[in-house]
C-alpha cells in the first residue's frame, strides 16, 4: 500500500467513472423498446375514442349477456372434474419430469458439463415453446385426448418448473451432502437423502404455483379441443351462446381464485413454521400418544415402546398424523385424478409407428405464399406484447406505489390497494380477453388490454414489494434535508428501486409476447389466428413456419431482457 | 467387540501417512510438500492459523481433495489413484465430523443419523422408512451414546449447536469407523458445550480405539485433549511432537506470522 493520505490537503474530485458499452448499449435498448412501445399503442389504435365508440357495443353486450345460462349442476361438475383431473395429472407429470432435469442443471449436483448443456436446453426449449404449440402437434400425433393434452401442459411447465428447482437447488447448503460424501455415499444417494430433503418446501411451492398457471392454461387448450371446462367455453362462444359463455366463464373465475387462495394456504403452511399449539382435539391425541412410551431418561437409554422394544419410529401425536394425512390425501387425489383424467393409450404404440410420417407432414417449415401477411401478423403480436406491457406499466406504477406501505399516504390505502391488485391477478387473462372481444370486437385491441390488466396485477405487485424493501434510511435523509414528499419519492425511493423495477418490466414484456401468440386463438390479433388456422386446414408445413417465427422471437426477446437486466443490474 | 477391537490395534490398518503431498489450488499453495505419519489409534491434533491448511489436509485423508503431488495413505490405500469403489469402502471407514455440523435441518435427528450409514448401503434412499430396521436401531443406539435419544424425532434444524455437534458425532459413529477426521468441531460452539463436545470425542475415541485427527483453534484445549499435535504454518508440517510436556510456549511457534509474499499467495 501506498503512504498514508493526510486528511488536510483537499481530495482532488475522483474522475466521473465512464460508463461502460454494455450500459449506454442496455440504455439504448430501453431507450428503443420504449419507443417502440409507445409507437405500437398507436398502431393499434388503442385511444379514449375508439373506447368511446365501443362503449355502444359493451351495452348491447351485456343486454346479450343476460340472463345466464348456467349448465345443469351435474354436467357442470363432470367439466369441473375433468378439467381438474387433467391439470393435477399434468403438474404431477411435470414435476417427475422437472426433477431429474433441474437436478442435471443444477451446478452442483450435475454430473457435468455436458448433461448440464443438455439439462439447461431442455429447460430453455421447453420454455419458449408454449403450451398451444406443443397441443397442436401432439394432437397432431395422437389424436385429440386428455394424454397428449396433459403431456403438452407438463412439458412446456418443464421450462418454469425445471428452471426454478435447478435454482433452488442450487441456492441450498451443501455441507450436508458432503457430510454424506465422505461417509461413502454415492451421487445418488447424496442428491436422495439430503439435496431432496432440503429443497422440499421449494419443490412443492413451485409446483403448487404451476398448478395454478396449468389451470388457466388448461382452459385455453379447450380452443384445440382439450375436455373440461375450456371445451365448452370455447364451443359457447363460437356458437355465439354468449349466456352459456358467459356463465361458465364466472365458473371458471371462481375455480381460479378457489384454486389460488387454497394453494396460497397450502403453501403458507409449508413455508412458514408449523404451530405447535396442541389443543383441541390435536390435543387429546397427542395426550394418548404420550401414554404409549416411556419417557427416556435424560436421553442417554434409547426410547422404548410399552412393550419393552426400542422405538425407532416417531409416535402418532397430531404433527405425525397431520403428515401422514397429508401425504395420503395427495396420493390420493393424483390416483383418483389419473383416473378420472381418461387418458386413451390404446393407440398409443401406432401413433408412436405413426410418429416419422406425421412429423414429416411439419417438414419443411414453408409460408406457402402467406409470408407477408404471417411476418405482419407476428410484427403485430410483438405490438401487443409491448402496447400490453407499457399500458400495464403506466397503470401498474401508481396502484403500485399506493399499495406500498412506506411510501403510501395511509397503511388504509395500502391495504385497498394491496386488495386490489390481488383482485387483479385473480382473473385469468383468457376471460378478460373473451370479455374485451364481445365489447370490442375481434382484433388486437382486446387481447393488448386483457394482456395490459393481467400485467397491472404482477408488476403492481412487485413495484409495490420492492418499493416497501427499499433502504428506509434513505429516505429519511433525504427528508431531513427538508424535501417535500414528492421530492423523497423521486430522488431516493424511486432511485433505489429503479433497477428492479426495470428488471420487472423487461420480465413481463417477455411473458406478455408470448401469452399474445397464445391469446390469438380466441381472435384477439396476431399469430395465434393463422396458427389456429393453419392446423385446423392441416397446413402443416405453415403450422412449423410459425412455430419457428414464435419461438425465435420469444428467444430472441428473452435474451435482450436477459441481457439488459444483467448489465443494469 | 473385543475381536474388533484387537483388529484395530495393528498399526497399520489405523495407519495415515502423507508422503511428499503438494497440494496447489490454482495459485495457492495449500499443502507444500507434507510428509508426516499420525499416530494410530491416538488422538491427532492439527494446529495452525486460518488458511495454514488444516481444512485441506483432513480433506486429503478421505479423498475429499486429490493431492497434486505425492499421495496419501489411509488405512493401507493409496487416496490419489483410488477408484471411485475403492474410495467409498475407504471413506465407509472413516468418520468426519465438521464445524457446521452439516445437519439437514429439516430431516429427523434420527435420519440424518441413519445418512451416515449410506456407505455400506446400496441404492437410493428417501425418508426414515427407505432404511432397514438395523440401521434405524443402530441410529437409536448410537443417539443414545451421545446423549441425544430423547430428541431423535425431532427436526435436527431444533437442537442447540453442541446437540447438533453430537448427532453429527452420532452420525459418524453409526459407520463404525476406525478413522474420525473433526475439522473444528468446536469453534461454533460456546466455551460450556465445546467443553461437553470435546470430552464426549475423547471418551468414543478411546472406547473405540480410534485413530482420531481433529483440527482446533484453542491450544489450551489441544494440550488437554490431544495425544499428539502437528503444527501447520503456510501448508508446512512445523511441529509434529506428542502432546505430553509441551508448553503454550513451544506450540506458539506454529502460529509465527507467515512472510507477507508467502501470505498473499495463500490467503488471497
Ligand atoms: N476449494 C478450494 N479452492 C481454492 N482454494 C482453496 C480451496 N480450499 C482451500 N483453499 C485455500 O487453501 C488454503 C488452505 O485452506 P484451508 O481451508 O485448508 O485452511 P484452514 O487451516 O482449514 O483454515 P481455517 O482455520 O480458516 O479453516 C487457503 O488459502 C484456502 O484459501
Ligand atoms: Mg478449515
Amino acid at each position: 500500500m501506498g503512504a498514508p493520505r493526510t486528511t488536510n490537503t483537499e481530495i482532488p474530485l475522483p474522475p466521473r467513472p465512464r460508463p461502460g458499452v454494455n450500459r449506454i448499449a442496455a440504455w439504448s435498448a430501453l431507450v428503443v423498446l420504449l419507443t417502440a412501445a409507445i409507437w405500437s399503442v398507436a398502431a393499434l389504435e388503442i385511444n379514449v375514442a375508439s373506447m368511446v365508440r365501443s362503449l355502444d357495443n359493451a351495452a348491447n353486450f351485456f343486454s346479450r349477456m343476460f340472463p345466464l345460462d348456467f349448465p345443469p349442476l351435474g354436467e357442470l361438475l363432470v367439466m369441473t372434474g375433468q378439467t381438474l383431473a387433467i391439470v393435477i395429472v399434468a403438474t404431477v407429470l411435470a414435476v417427475v419430469l422437472s426433477l431429474p432435469v433441474s437436478i442435471f442443471a443444477a451446478a452442483n449436483t450435475t454430473s457435468g458439463p455436458v448433461m448440464r448443456g443438455v439439462a439447461r436446453t431442455i429447460i430453455v426449449v421447453c420454455r419458449a415453446v408454449p403450451d398451444l404449440i406443443f397441443a397442436i402437434v401432439l394432437f397432431r400425433i395422437f389424436g385429440l385426448g386428455a394424454f397428449p393434452g396433459i403431456l403438452a401442459l407438463g412439458l412446456h411447465s418443464i421450462g418454469m418448473i425445471g428452471k426454478l428447482y435447478a435454482d433452488a437447488i442450487e441456492q441450498m447448503d451443501g455441507g450436508p451432502a458432503e457430510a454424506v460424501r465422505s461417509a461413502g455415499g454415492t451421487r445418488v444417494q447424496w442428491i436422495t437423502s439430503t439435496v431432496i430433503p432440503q429443497v422440499m418446501p421449494q419443490l412443492i411451492a413451485t409446483a403448487l404455483h404451476r398448478f395454478d398457471i396449468n389451470l388457466r392454461t388448461s382452459v385455453l387448450l379447450g380452443y384445440v379441443g382439450l375436455g373440461g371446462l375450456g371445451l365448452e367455453l370455447a364451443n359457447a362462444l363460437r356458437t355465439m351462446q354468449y349466456q352459456r359463455g358467459i356463465a361458465l366463464a364466472l365458473i371458471i373465475l371462481l375455480l381460479c381464485i378457489a384454486v389460488e387462495m387454497l394453494s396460497g394456504v397450502i403453501r403458507a403452511t409449508l413455508l412458514g413454521r408449523v404451530s405447535t399449539d396442541r389443543s383441541g382435539l390435536l390435543g387429546f391425541i397427542d395426550r394418548i400418544a404420550a401414554g404409549w412410551v416411556t419417557a427416556p431418561r435424560g436421553g442417554s437409554e434409547p426410547q422404548r415402546t410399552r412393550h419393552g422394544t426400542m422405538r425407532i419410529a416417531p409416535q402418532w401425536d397430531s404433527e405425525r398424523i397431520r403428515r401422514f394425512a397429508g401425504v395420503a390425501l395427495t396420493i390420493a387425489v393424483v390416483a383418483l385424478a389419473t383416473v378420472y383424467a381418461d387418458m386413451d393409450f390404446s393407440t398409443l404404440f401406432d401413433d408412436l409407428l405413426a410418429l416419422p410420417q406425421v412429423l414429416g407432414m411439419f417438414l419443411p417449415p414453408s409460408p406457402q405464399d402467406l409470408l407477408d401477411v404471417l411476418v405482419e401478423a407476428m410484427l403485430v403480436t410483438i405490438q401487443i406484447g409491448l402496447a400490453a406491457t407499457l399500458l400495464g406499466l403506466v397503470l401498474a406504477v401508481p396502484i403500485g406505489i399506493f399499495a406500498a406501505r412506506n411510501v403510501a399516504p395511509s397503511v388504509g390505502v395500502a391495504n385497498l390497494f394491496r386488495t386490489i391488485i390481488v383482485i387483479i391477478r385473480g382473473l385469468p387473462e383468457l376471460i378478460l380477453a373473451i370479455v374485451f372481444i364481445v365489447i370490442t370486437g375481434l382484433g388486437p385491441v382486446p387481447g393488448t388490454l386483457a394482456l395490459a390488466i393481467g400485467s397491472v396485477g404482477l408488476l403492481g405487485k412487485l413495484i409495490a414489494d420492492s418499493l416497501e424493501e427499499t433502504d428506509v434510511r434513505v429516505q429519511d435523509a433525504v427528508r431531513a434535508t427538508g424535501a417535500t414528499g414528492i421530492q423523497v419519492f423521486f430522488a431516493a425511493t424511486l432511485r433505489q428501486t429503479a433497477p428492479q423495477i426495470i428488471a420487472h418490466v423487461l420480465y413481463q414484456l417477455d411473458v406478455n409476447i408470448r401469452s399474445a401468440t397464445l391469446l390469438g386463438i380466441v381472435g384477439a390479433g396476431g399469430i395465434g389466428f393463422f396458427l389456429i388456422n393453419a392446423s385446423r386446414v392441416q397446413e402443416f408445413d405453415v403450422v412449423a413456419f410459425i412455430i419457428a417465427m414464435v419461438i425465435v422471437t420469444v428467444l430472441a426477446v428473452e435474451a435482450v431482457a436477459v441481457w439488459t437486466r444483467r448489465v443494469l443490474s | 467387540m473385543t475381536a474388533a477391537a484387537a483388529h484395530k490395534t495393528i498399526p497399520e490398518l489405523g495407519t495415515i501417512r502423507f508422503e511428499n503431498v503438494t497440494k496447489k489450488f490454482g495459485s495457492i499453495t495449500a499443502l507444500d510438500n507434507v510428509s508426516v505419519e499420525f499416530a494410530a489409534n491416538k488422538i491427532n491434533v492439527l494446529l495452525g492459523l486460518s488458511g495454514s491448511g488444516k481444512s485441506t489436509m483432513l480433506r486429503h485423508i478421505n479423498g475429499l481433495n486429490k493431492p497434486s503431488t505425492g499421495d496419501v495413505w489411509t488405512l493401507g490405500t493409496p487416496v490419489r489413484s483410488a477408484s471411485p469403489t475403492t474410495l467409498r469402502a475407504l471413506r465407509n471407514n472413516v468418520g468426519m465430523i465438521f464445524q457446521q455440523f452439516h445437519l439437514v435441518e429439516s430431516m429427523s435427528v434420527l435420519e440424518n443419523v441413519c445418512t451416515g450409514k449410506l456407505g455400506s448401503l446400496r441404492g437410493p434412499r428417501f425418508g426414515l422408512w427407505s432404511y432397514p430396521r438395523y440401521v434405524r436401531e443402530n441410529a437409536m443406539e448410537q443417539l443414545a451414546r451421545v446423549g441425544l435419544a430423547d430428541k431423535a424425532f425431532q427436526r435436527a434444524g431444533t437442537l442447540s449447536g453442541g446437540q447438533q455437534q453430537r448427532a453429527a458425532i452420532a452420525r459418524a459413529l453409526i459407520q463404525r469407523p476406525t478413522v474420525l477426521l473433526a475439522d473444528e468441531p468446536v469453534a461454533s460452539l460456546d466455551p460450556l458445550s465445546s467443553a461437553g463436545v470435546i470430552e464426549l470425542l475423547a471418551q468414543i475415541s478411546r472406547e473405540e480405539n480410534l485413530t482420531v485427527i481433529c483440527s482446533l483453534h484453542q491450544v489450551q484445549i489441544a494440550l488437554e485433549f490431544a495425544d499428539r499435535i502437528v503444527g501447520l504454518n503456510a501448508g508446512r508440517v512445523v511441529l509434529d511432537r506428542p502432546a505430553a510436556g509441551l508448553t503454550h510456549n513451544d506450540v506458539d511457534g506454529i502460529y509465527a506470522p507467515v512472510p507477507v509474499d508467502e501470505r498473499v499467495k495463500i490467503a488471497v
